[in-house]
């Protein structure tokens, strides 16, 4: 396609404005390098864009702003004396003033209470940045402590569940199991006045067998859970 | 020459970022309006007094008639506020139209007059020289040929020059241009067209070159 000087007149925007398809603007390029008319053309409106596209806006009168609320709003009264100096303080009363001020105060008082500061008797070597700091570091390791001894007492009641539910899993040795010779006895079956029946003993036996154990294993709370629960009389 | 394309993402960008925020405010605005807030009118006042000054401004070439003109856009506009419709587009093309029919009023008013007019009774203004990392001789450069590019726009006709003005002033789009003119698109783009061109040879009749 032949571009001609009339085209290059007629989408002389559309270039400008990158609205030609590649194949559009490089027929216009060639053109355009080819005919010096048009290359002039070109350039000069090039230029007019460069000074339209640098011109800033320009600032209005600062009373039309005024004059335009005066003749559509009507004049404006002029406050005076108390009204003029504590006007602004009807703005507090606005609901979104209100909420925020609830907000920040909500959060100030969490982070005083965080940091320590007591908010029935506040001194005011609270808020000084040191013992802000100790207050901190202090609250900091006291959750750290309780979350550590949480999660080891947790650890220490999962391996006491564990093995006990282990040791009802575990087969009974054929002596222990060998019913007696007692007539009217059913396998299985217990005797109640006979408390310290072979099956029974061996598993009082062998749960404290596992908890002395345990004990061993786990020092920290030897004295505390494991301790108890072996004073305790299995029945 | 300069690499095509540039002109036009300029363009494009500033006024999609600004659009859909601009619009929704406006119309919220413009409903509380409706309902008496006597702040939500001079909110929207403040919001386009610049640009509706800026449009009489470039328009007209003189500061004292672009006040004028300007208090008598938003009289209009607080007048008939109660007919503006979402239909009709954003607030903003809105007042835009409205805007343009009163300096088309206003041109045709005073035909017979301009001819005895001298520019240099026009108010001077001062622009918002935003530099923008320019250097200083490229801002005495830039502004040389600013004043003679406002000079020479109060030389093309009225029909051309309010599409240059909205196109490359005002950075609005070709459809929105379509609804304050109230004509095709492609009526649109040959206007724009037209009015660079002619603007261009009345720059070159002023002496005005390409650096």
């Amino acid at each position: 396609m032949t571009w001609t000087c009339e085209q290059t007149e007629a989408r002389l925007s559309d270039y400008l404005d990158g609205l030609l398809t590649p194949d559009e603007r490089h027929e216009f390029d060639m053109h355009a390098n080819t005919c010096e008319d048009c290359a002039q053309f070109v350039a000069s409106v090039s230029h007019l864009l460069t000074g339209l596209h640098s011109m800033e806006q320009v600032e209005p009168p600062p009373l039309l702003i005024y004059s335009i609320l005066n003749q559509t709003l009507g004049p404006r009264e002029t406050k005076r004396g108390w009204r003029a100096t504590f006007g602004w303080l009807s703005g507090l009363t606005s609901p979104r003033f209100t909420y925020s001020a609830v907000s920040l105060a909500a959060s100030l008082a969490i982070l005083l209470a965080a940091s320590g500061v007591s908010l029935r008797k506040p001194k005011l070597a609270d808020l000084s940045p040191v013992n802000i700091y100790r207050s901190v570091d202090r609250q900091a390791h006291l959750v750290y402590a309780h979350s550590t001894k949480f999660v080891s007492d947790l650890r220490v009641v999962y391996e006491i569940q564990s093995r006990l539910n282990k040791d009802n899993d575990l087969p009974s040795t054929p002596a222990t199991t060998m019913p007696q010779t007692a007539p009217g006895k059913s396998p299985g079956s217990t005797d109640s006045t006979r408390p310290d029946a072979p099956r029974q003993q061996n598993r009082a036996n062998s749960i404290k067998r596992e908890l002395e154990v345990l004990a061993m294993e786990v020092p920290a709370v030897s004295g505390t859970l494991c301790g108890q629960l072996l004073r305790r009389r299995i029945p | 020459m300069l690499a095509p394309g540039n002109f036009g993402v300029k363009l494009v960008a500033v006024a999609g970022f600004e659009a859909d925020d601009t619009l929704e405010q406006d119309a919220q605005l413009v409903q509380q309006c409706l309902q008496g807030d006597g702040s939500a009118w001079e909110e929207l006042v403040r919001r386009h007094t610049r640009r509706i000054f800026n449009i009489c401004y470039r328009f007209t070439g003189n500061g004292t008639e672009a006040e004028d003109l300007s208090q008598e856009v938003f009289l209009r506009v607080y007048k008939t506020i109660g007919s503006y419709r979402s239909a009709y587009g954003g607030f903003a093309t809105w007042m835009t139209s409205v805007t343009r029919n009163l300096l088309i009023d206003h041109y045709r008013r005073t035909k017979r007059d301009r001819i005895t007019d001298s520019l240099e009774d026009a108010m001077p203004m001062v622009e918002n020289k935003e530099s923008a990392g320019r250097r200083p001789d490229q801002q005495l450069l830039l502004g040389e040929l600013s004043s003679q590019v406002h000079t020479a726009l109060t030389k093309l006709s009225p029909e051309l020059r309010e599409a240059v003005i909205l196109r490359d002033l005002q950075q609005l789009e070709y459809n929105e241009i379509r609804q304050v003119l109230d004509v095709p698109e492609g009526t649109v783009k040959s206007r724009i067209n037209r009015g660079r061109i002619e603007l261009a040879r009345i720059l070159q009749q002023m002496g005005v070159r390409p650096s």
